[in-house]
């Protein structure tokens, strides 16, 4: 939820970012582990998926000039811009004709100033504390705010007693909120392959073992963008080489049942049993 | 045997020009590459085209790293002028902590020139764009 928040935030400033530099065709943002960020709400997700492998491997080789700070890539009909923002990305596209000071003032003002904010206001976002409803309606008299104020009052007690009743029946120890992780997918085949198993970085999956502490973690709820979603069998990514790269490797059957492919991205978290 | 003679025939008619022009952008290329090596802060370059290639580096030790990122780069300039439609990658300016890198089609030739952070890119542009 507070990364929904957080990713929400964003793009609406890339929106706004597009609202004031109308030569700003697309704008997006992902991070170091290849997870979008966000993105402005005219560039869809599959681009920004095929625009993160485009640069993928620049990024990854470039170690030779110290790491990536800034791309530029000029063309006949339009110019693309990448800007590092500590350990975010910035993509842009604008047209030919975009006054590129202009668009790199608004882009480079802009959306740290809003990351910046962000991270001060994302502590408050992750706490666990239900919201407070301030009972000060705009147009209503002090009566009417203080009626409001009392059924308030009434309503929140009714439901925390429900809330306690419920707590003392179940007298089980409450769970933390399962957390959603994004992944690419990526192919997963061969002999010895279950068709019901996917496979995801063994550090997430210690991660969620350590949050759950006693609990076992066999399972995992796969959620696509589209809306499918599916419960499959979970296993650590075998080869090395693949961890770390926000990936999930999946067999095709499971791909052809929430219709997705290779490339696309994923919502998983896990069943906690 | 008639036939392959005239195939040769007629290959080379059309070869001779189109193989001057090429040897001549070469020259020109070759010579703003030399006069590039000269400018402030450039570390080397990579130029290279179907038939050959030539590297120029002060320190050849990077050589093999720097001609992946350059060819990383084209392919990027590459994929991002197909996914959004914007015409072809005239140059590309890849800027890291230290080290920034130029690449620039020319012809058949793509070429990288490496330079320092505070070195003046333009100017090195300029200078291969005018070969």
């Amino acid at each position: 939820m507070d990364t929904e928040a957080y990713s929400s935030a964003l793009k609406n400033a890339l929106n706004e970012v597009q609202n004031i530099c109308p030569d700003i065709k697309s704008v997006f943002l992902f991070n170091e582990e290849g997870q979008i960020i966000a993105g402005a709400e005219n560039t869809p997700e599959s681009v920004i998926i095929r625009a993160m492998d485009a640069l993928d491997g620049l990024l990854e080789k470039a170690e030779i000039i110290d790491g990536v700070e800034s791309i530029s890539f000029e063309a006949s009909k339009g110019r693309v811009n990448v800007s590092r923002m500590s350990d975010l990305y910035l993509v842009t596209l604008a047209s030919e004709k975009a006054d590129m000071n202009y668009v790199s003032t608004v882009t480079r003002v802009v959306i740290p100033a809003v990351i910046k904010l962000l991270d001060k206001v994302a502590p408050a976002l992750l706490k666990d504390t239900p919201v407070q409803v301030e009972a000060e309606p705009e147009d209503s008299t002090f009566e009417e705010a203080e009626m409001a104020s009392e059924e308030l009052d009434e309503e929140s007690e009714k439901m925390e007693h429900e809330e306690q009743a419920e707590s003392e029946a179940k007298s089980e120890t409450i769970l933390p909120e399962a957390p959603v992780n994004q992944f690419i997918v990526e192919n997963l085949g061969g002999l010895f392959v279950s068709g019901d198993t996917v496979r995801i970085d063994n550090e997430i999956l210690l991660k969620w073992k350590e949050l759950y502490e006693d609990r076992a973690i066999e399972e995992a709820e796969i959620e696509t963008f589209g809306g499918k979603s599916t419960r499959c069998k979970l296993k650590p990514i075998k080869d090395s080489k693949d961890e770390g790269k926000g990936i999930i490797q999946m067999p095709e059957k499971i791909q052809a049942a929430l219709d997705i492919r290779k490339g696309e991205l994923v919502r998983v978290k896990p069943v906690v049993e | 045997m008639v036939k392959k003679k005239r195939g040769v025939q007629e290959v080379s008619d059309v070869a001779e020009p189109v193989a001057l022009e090429e040897t001549t952008v070469d020259n020109s290329l070759r010579a703003s590459l030399e006069e590039i090596k000269k400018y402030d802060g450039v570390i080397g370059y990579i130029q290279r085209n179907t038939t050959s290639a030539s590297i120029d580096f002060k320190d050849p030790t990077k050589i093999m790293d720097y001609a992946l990122l350059s060819s990383l780069a084209f392919d990027a300039g590459r994929d991002f002028s197909e996914l959004f439609d914007i015409g072809d990658v005239k140059s590309t300016l890849v800027g890291g902590k230290n080290v920034k890198m130029l690449s620039v089609i020319i012809g058949e030739n793509k070429i990288s020139v490496f330079m320092e952070k505070n070195a003046d890119a333009e100017k090195v542009l300029t200078r291969l764009q005018a070969s």
